[in-house]
């Protein structure tokens, strides 16, 4: 199949400093994803470059792990890899052809949509997010895939309302044996997204770290920007410790037996105040629960996807309502790097973390992509 | 930009895939897949990555005409996708090694030279070939974790001397492991395979399944279904033509 590329969707970005320890480390590189347009079908798909510089190792085992892991997840709120495509060799690129993934093409990504302020999620629409994204969350732990990298700007949402979770280039397999420890490396997760458990330095993690995820997700619906905006390891949990109070063995066993609970300043003293410091902005109290239990520091005890999908939050009125009538309000595609910056007051940049983004356009209704 | 069909490739491909292969071809497939086996050993690789490996090379064979294709390279590649496959990581300068030793055994080892740096090269090429040409779908189910499952339950079902002085779950793994010498693997469900290579283990040593005789279903219908047994004369038969086929080399 031939594709006519379109335009940039992602400006070429830092991704997470996170390196797979395990492997080879080359994955730091930058995204690229074009949006491209199926010559015969007039499709429109997203196209992610396949990074293959100072490759020395032949095909990147993240690419390919990408690829294993999205052939397997064939679901309604995963992002669905379509084909696996190359340019044709030819003198120029001095016969290395790059590889693309070829995803179906979606409208929108949650970051994008929160940054606008003309986009306005009702509670019956923020439960619908939430709860495509948990079925999501469900679905691929139940594959046991790990995503690793939660965050709003993952989040891709199409203009019928359909959320799908995207971005599996941190994403693995990981095996439910409790027996034995597995060495994961820490180093996933966007710092902002990032649960205390890898802050610490545990290597023997699960799906817990995908939830919290969810948590500081679900709270931006409200809040609208990112939650906990640390600039180095230590901030984030500084910033942890004052939403969710101290860590402690006591609100969690086991926590003084990680690398770097002795090794970082944890503050003492702080007191839990999910629910009230979110209060201002959330005015459902079960929304304020599902908040609180899915933003829990131990992760043993963190709500898993199932356990949050059966929360009431779901089964109380409004009930979920479908985000297509709403979308269909907003004609331009959002995404994050499109957007101006979503961030409160002048935090220092996050070191690799979200790109410098250009306030390209004030005006949200400016067609940008097409 | 072109989609990965397999039409794109090289006019290389037989189309009929139940095409038998020579006997002259699976002559030398079994040899290079003896040639995968020692090279897999020697790089530690676990039984599942050499059985990826070996079931990655028949299936490029599948695809292509032998003579057009060096198939110790081939073999080399499917070493090296079956370890990032299996998350089994070796470093391509080790395969590289392994192979050009296990290969020629007469001559020294590999210096680091142009040799090495153009073995490295057609690797790391052959390697987007090989994946191109299964279209990136190299994730394979294999019969060993059913067998695993089915041993695990003939134990607890068989009598405690039978299980403890009777080495057929050996025996089953080594008819599993030679199978890959043919092409088996591609033509039949890993469950099938599972289960006649344990049929054929069991008959290896003369172990009947108790009170399969009275049973309303034969013991490996509690496995698979469906399986008949006229299927698992057919695999074991096939096995026993890769054995037979041995002795011709």
């Amino acid at each position: 199949m031939d594709y006519e590329r379109k335009k940039n969707l992602r400006e070429p970005e830092q991704t997470n400093e996170a390196a797979d320890s395990e492997v080879s480390t080359h994955e730091q590189g930058s995204i690229e994803v074009f949006k491209a347009r199926d010559k015969e079908t007039k499709r429109y798909v997203a196209l992610k470059k396949v990074l293959m510089e100072n490759e020395k190792e032949g095909f990147p085992i993240t690419a390919l792990r990408e690829i294993k892991i999205l052939q397997l997840l064939k679901y309604e709120n995963v992002v669905n890899l379509l084909e696996i495509c190359r340019t044709k060799a030819t003198p120029y690129n001095r016969f290395k052809s790059t590889f693309y993934l070829v995803f179906e093409f979606c409208e929108h990504d949650l970051a994008g949509l929160l940054s606008n302020v003309n986009v306005k999620f009702s509670l019956g629409e923020i439960k619908k997010v939430m709860q495509q994204l948990l079925n999501g969350l469900f679905f691929i732990h139940y594959n046991k895939i790990l995503h690793r990298d939660m965050k709003a700007a993952n989040i891709l949402i199409t203009k019928s309302g359909c959320l799908k979770l995207a971005d599996f280039g941190l994403a693995r397999a990981f095996s439910a044996n409790k027996g034995q420890a597995t060495r994961y490396t820490n180093r996933v997760v966007t710092l902002w997204y990032r649960p205390p458990e890898l802050l610490l330095g545990e290597r023997n993690y699960g799906p817990p770290i995908d939830l919290w995820g969810a948590g500081c997700i679900m709270a931006e619906m409200w809040t609208r920007s990112p939650i906990m905006q640390g600039s180095t390891e230590q901030h984030q949990l500084n910033l942890i410790s004052q939403l969710c109070g101290s860590i402690t063995p006591e609100v969690w066993p086991g926590v003084q037996n990680l690398e770097l609970f002795n090794k970082l300043d944890l503050p003492k003293g702080q007191k839990r105040k999910v629910k009230e410091r979110l209060k201002p902005y959330v005015r459902c109290q079960y929304a304020l629960d599902l908040l609180d239990k899915l933003l829990t520091l131990n992760p043993n005890q963190r709500l898993d996807a199932d356990a949050a999908l059966n929360h009431d939050f779901f089964w109380m009125d409004p009930p979920p309502a479908d985000l297509e009538k709403m979308l269909s309000h907003h004609t331009t595609s959002m995404f994050e790097f499109l957007a101006p910056p979503r961030r409160r007051g002048m935090q220092p940049h996050p070191q690799q973390q979200r790109p410098p983004v250009q306030q390209q356009n004030p005006d949200q209704h400016y067609d940008r992509v097409f | 930009m072109s989609r990965h069909t397999q039409k794109d490739l090289p006019s290389t491909m037989t189309t009929c895939e139940t095409a038998r292969s020579s006997q002259e071809e699976r002559q030398i497939h079994f040899q290079t897949i003896r040639y995968i086996f020692i090279a897999g050993e020697k790089l530690s690789m676990t039984a599942l990555t050499t059985a990826t490996a070996a079931h990655l090379y028949h299936r490029v064979f599948r695809e292509c005409k032998c003579s057009d294709f060096d198939p110790y390279l081939i073999a080399a590649t499917c070493i090296y996708i079956g370890s990032k496959v299996e998350e089994d990581h070796k470093k391509l300068r080790d395969v590289i090694n392994v192979c050009y030793r296990t290969l020629h055994s007469d001559k020294p080892p590999l210096d680091i030279g142009s040799t090495y740096w153009s073995l490295r090269e057609s690797v790391v090429q052959c390697e987007l070939f090989v994946m191109r040409l299964l279209c990136f779908k190299v994730v394979l189910t294999h019969p060993h974790k059913y067998l695993l499952h089915y041993l695990m339950s003939l134990n607890n079902w068989l009598h405690p001397d039978t299980v403890t002085e009777v080495p057929y779950a050996k025996t089953a793994w080594a008819i599993l492991k030679d199978s890959y010498h043919g092409n088996i693997c591609l033509h039949y469900p890993a469950n099938w395979i599972a289960v006649a290579v344990l049929y054929m283990a069991l008959r290896c040593h003369d172990i009947s399944v108790p009170y399969n005789e009275e049973a309303e279903y034969c013991w490996w219908e509690a496995f698979v279904e469906d399986l008949k047994l006229a299927d698992i004369h057919k695999i074991i038969n096939e096995i026993i033509d890769v054995y037979e086929l041995e002795n011709t080399i």
